[in-house]
């Protein structure tokens, strides 16, 4: 699992690629916490390369919206696939995120 | 060429003016704060402090009126605009606590006027900041009158004596709508109060059937949190964690479910709640997913109820359209749930 950030103006991507489970959760949380401390940014969570999503990465993208909408930033979760989107949808978690 | 009276009057306007700009600075954030605390939202708060040539040419017209700077009471005038003509009185009666208001000089000229006249509408208060020995120019005034106000201000003329008979006729009949407009947004935020607290009223006496069904009956029914129970139960299943989540945007899908009243909306669960749960335990049982949101039972009533009606994939489809958003997965996610739940009972009996 790898997570790369870029930033792109007032955008902040987090580009995610393989398995989010609870194995990748720490470096993953550890990887994204400049999305944590990013005033005013639009974050986009691009997850065109991300396979499977645990409760774990949930809590990840979780503590991401939490921790933004205290520094006046906005998430995105951007290009999930089929199987992903299922989770967000048996979880209710498509209820918390704007999904593009 | 000026007076040395005003010259001496601009210096010492020059020497103060670091003292108007931290009056300005303390004016607008006690504004601020106190609007805040008192919950009152309002259209704008500014403050300007007088620029040398607009004072000098105030005392090119004026000068001899004043003896010194702090005669002057508009060098800092600060503006508060409202939306409503009721928040004036309010925000008035709030000023009146943050600064000391210097009565004898301080107007109302919405009382000014005549019974048969209109025109400019606003609350005018001459005020001290505790510490400060110069005044300032609270102007308090509606987002209506304010319109006016600017636009009758670049006409150029600088006096009502100078404005040509006709065109002060046509102003004073726009100030005159304006102040019945204003009344109108008034007397209607009232009104929208008043069915609120109605409505609460009827929620709380569990007379549901009569409170029809839109977004702030809906809203005043979550405040109940009518789904909480739903969606313990479907926690218990994996024994997750629930993250509170807005629900006010199934409004739209309950009212395509045919539910006009919250009295319908509370059958709609009464009646589904059990085949929302089985539906969330056959898709979250052979998961480790231990965190959900508030949204899951809700979501899956309107699942069960859309298949129960013969709904079938497309409704379900539309389902995930108007409340996830448009997304060519929808189409697939609509089939996985179909499946998921054909084996629930009523979906048996219906084969």
């Amino acid at each position: 699992m790898t997570t790369t950030i870029q930033e792109n103006g007032k955008q902040l991507i987090a580009f995610f690629e393989g398995r989010l489970d609870t194995a990748a959760a720490i470096p993953t949380a550890e990887a994204v916490k400049p999305l944590m401390e990013a005033e005013n940014k639009e974050i986009i969570l691009d997850c065109s390369k991300l396979e499977y999503i645990s409760s774990s990465g949930l809590r990840i993208f979780l503590s991401i919206r939490k921790d933004a909408a205290t520094h006046g930033s906005k998430v995105l979760v951007r290009s999930i696939n089929a199987d992903i989107r299922q989770v967000f949808v048996m979880t209710g978690f498509i209820s918390l995120f704007e999904i593009e | 060429m000026m007076d040395l009276h005003s010259e001496l009057i601009l210096e010492e306007y020059r020497e103060n003016l670091p003292v108007f700009e931290r009056m300005k600075e303390e004016v607008v954030s006690k504004l601020t704060s106190a609007l805040a605390r008192n919950g009152l939202i309002v259209t704008a708060i500014e403050a300007r402090v007088k620029t040398e040539d607009s004072l000098a040419g105030k005392l090119a017209l004026k000068g001899q009126k004043y003896a010194t700077l702090e005669d002057i009471t508009d060098v800092l005038g600060a503006r508060v605009i409202t939306f409503y003509t009721d928040d004036v009185d309010r925000i008035a009666a709030i000023a009146e606590k943050l600064f000391d208001v210097d009565w004898e000089n301080s107007v109302d000229k919405r009382r000014l006027h005549q019974l048969d006249s209109f025109g400019y509408n606003s609350l005018h208060y001459i005020c001290r900041l505790p510490g400060y020995n110069f005044r300032f120019e609270l102007q308090l005034r509606t987002t209506l009158q304010h319109a006016w106000a600017a636009i009758n201000h670049d006409n150029g003329y600088k006096t009502g004596v100078e404005i040509p008979r006709e065109y002060l006729r046509q102003m004073n009949r726009l100030a005159g709508m304006l102040e019945l407009a204003d009344d109108e947004f008034s007397r209607i935020r009232t009104e929208i109060n008043d069915y609120r607290r109605r409505v609460q009223q009827l929620v709380q006496n569990g007379k549901l059937d009569d409170v029809l069904l839109d977004g702030d009956t809906f809203r005043s029914f979550l405040q109940a949190r009518p789904f909480d129970a739903l969606n313990k139960r479907i926690a218990a299943i994996n024994q997750a964690e629930i993250q509170d989540v807005p629900l006010i945007r199934y409004l739209r899908v309950l009212k395509a479910l045919q539910c006009n009243t919250l009295g319908d909306v509370k059958r709609l669960i009464v009646k589904y709640e059990d085949d929302a749960y089985r539906l969330a335990r056959h898709q979250l049982g052979t998961t480790d997913l231990d965190i959900i949101s508030s949204s899951v039972g809700i979501q899956n009533i309107c699942i069960v109820c859309i298949l129960d009606i013969g709904g079938g994939t497309m409704g379900l489809e539309r389902f995930f359209n108007v409340v996830n958003g448009e997304s060519s997965q929808n189409a697939a996610l609509a089939q996985l749930t179909f499946e998921q739940a054909s084996n629930l009972p009523f979906m048996q009996k219906k084969k």
